[in-house]
């Protein structure tokens, strides 16, 4: 049986607990502390260590998927995480101070999941404000990282169908990258 | 909303003389720091080391010795102990606060002895909030 394993990573209150809670099919692993930083994120509690949640895909295929904590002091908790993973679906804010800086700077911190595996990018609360265009994430991704192929998404983290078809374009993109030769695991 | 309580000076002031105390009461302890729930660092002694990335891991820790109680049904986790060559790390929650008490004793001190004097303190810290 295949396994999968992808991490859900992005700033705090991008929706990566929620996220991991949409998609999984048994009670989702939490490590929540109440949230010190409330100026930076309006949200009761935020992650400390990891969220872990699992989903079977196509009734064989088990994806292992673990939310990291978003703020940079956890970056002990990152290192750990992404040796396990081949895939990642970044979630960031669209109503953030700088959605498409904070997309570029966690894609530069878990560049190794691209070479190994693949990574989409969900912008969430697109609705909610005029913030950058999808057009404008997949631009800076270009300008920043020329020929790396990230498929850009706007997701809503409660949304389990919308979870699940970012989810399945991640597997999706990394079965395809794998199948010619263009990450460095090889097939999963 | 209140502040962090490692914005808090009161807060500060008596975590970092609480350390002190602790320190007088076992001659063992190399190391300690109280920290937030959420990973900020609020008082360590020595005083003057960087505690900020101690306690983010001590409090990601503590997170998951509560998951684990958690996943094994066993209600809350009261104490977490790491064991090396060297001595022994001993993390307690301050009773009834959002605060982590952290040591770390040399090979000097018994499991025992470092997690009596550590609860004792945790305890001493609760009261010095109430």
């Amino acid at each position: 049986m295949a396994e999968h394993v992808i991490l859900f990573t992005g700033p705090m209150g991008a929706g990566k607990t929620t996220a991991v809670q949409s998609l999984s099919e048994i009670e989702v692993v939490r490590t929540e502390a109440n949230n010190s930083e409330r100026h930076i994120a309006d949200k009761a509690t935020t992650t400390v260590a990891l969220d872990y949640g699992e989903i079977l895909i196509d009734g064989e295929e088990k994806v292992r998927l673990y939310g990291i904590p978003g703020q940079k002091r956890f970056d002990f908790m990152w290192a750990i995480l992404k040796k396990r993973a081949k895939g990642m679906i970044l979630l960031v804010n669209s109503d953030a101070p700088d959605p498409i800086g904070q997309m570029l700077s966690f894609i530069d911190d878990f560049r190794e999941l691209y070479d190994r595996g693949g990574v989409v990018v969900g912008v969430s609360r697109a609705d909610v404000v005029a913030g950058p265009t999808l057009g404008d994430f997949s631009d800076a991704l270009e300008r920043t990282n020329p020929g790396l192929v990230i498929p850009v998404f706007t997701v809503d983290p409660r949304d389990r169908d919308q979870m699940e078809d970012v989810l399945l374009a991640l597997i999706a993109n990394i079965e395809m990258r794998a199948m010619f030769g263009l990450t460095t695991a090889g097939a999963l | 909303m209140s502040p962090g309580l490692h914005t808090q000076p009161a807060v500060v002031n008596a975590a970092s003389a609480l350390l002190a105390e602790m320190k007088d009461a076992s001659s063992s302890l190399t190391y300690a720091a109280l920290l937030t729930d959420d990973g900020f660092d609020v008082a360590r002694l020595p005083g003057q080391t960087d505690g900020a990335r101690f306690a983010g891991m001590a409090s990601s820790m503590q997170a998951l010795g509560d998951a684990v109680a958690h996943e094994l049904k066993i209600g809350n986790s009261e104490y977490i102990i790491i064991a090396s060559g060297k001595g022994y790390v001993v993390q307690l929650r301050v009773p009834g606060q959002e605060l982590v008490l952290s040591g770390l004793f040399d090979n000097d001190a018994t499991v025992g002895n470092a997690l009596a004097i550590s609860r004792s303190f945790a305890q001493k810290m609760a009261e010095l909030l109430k």
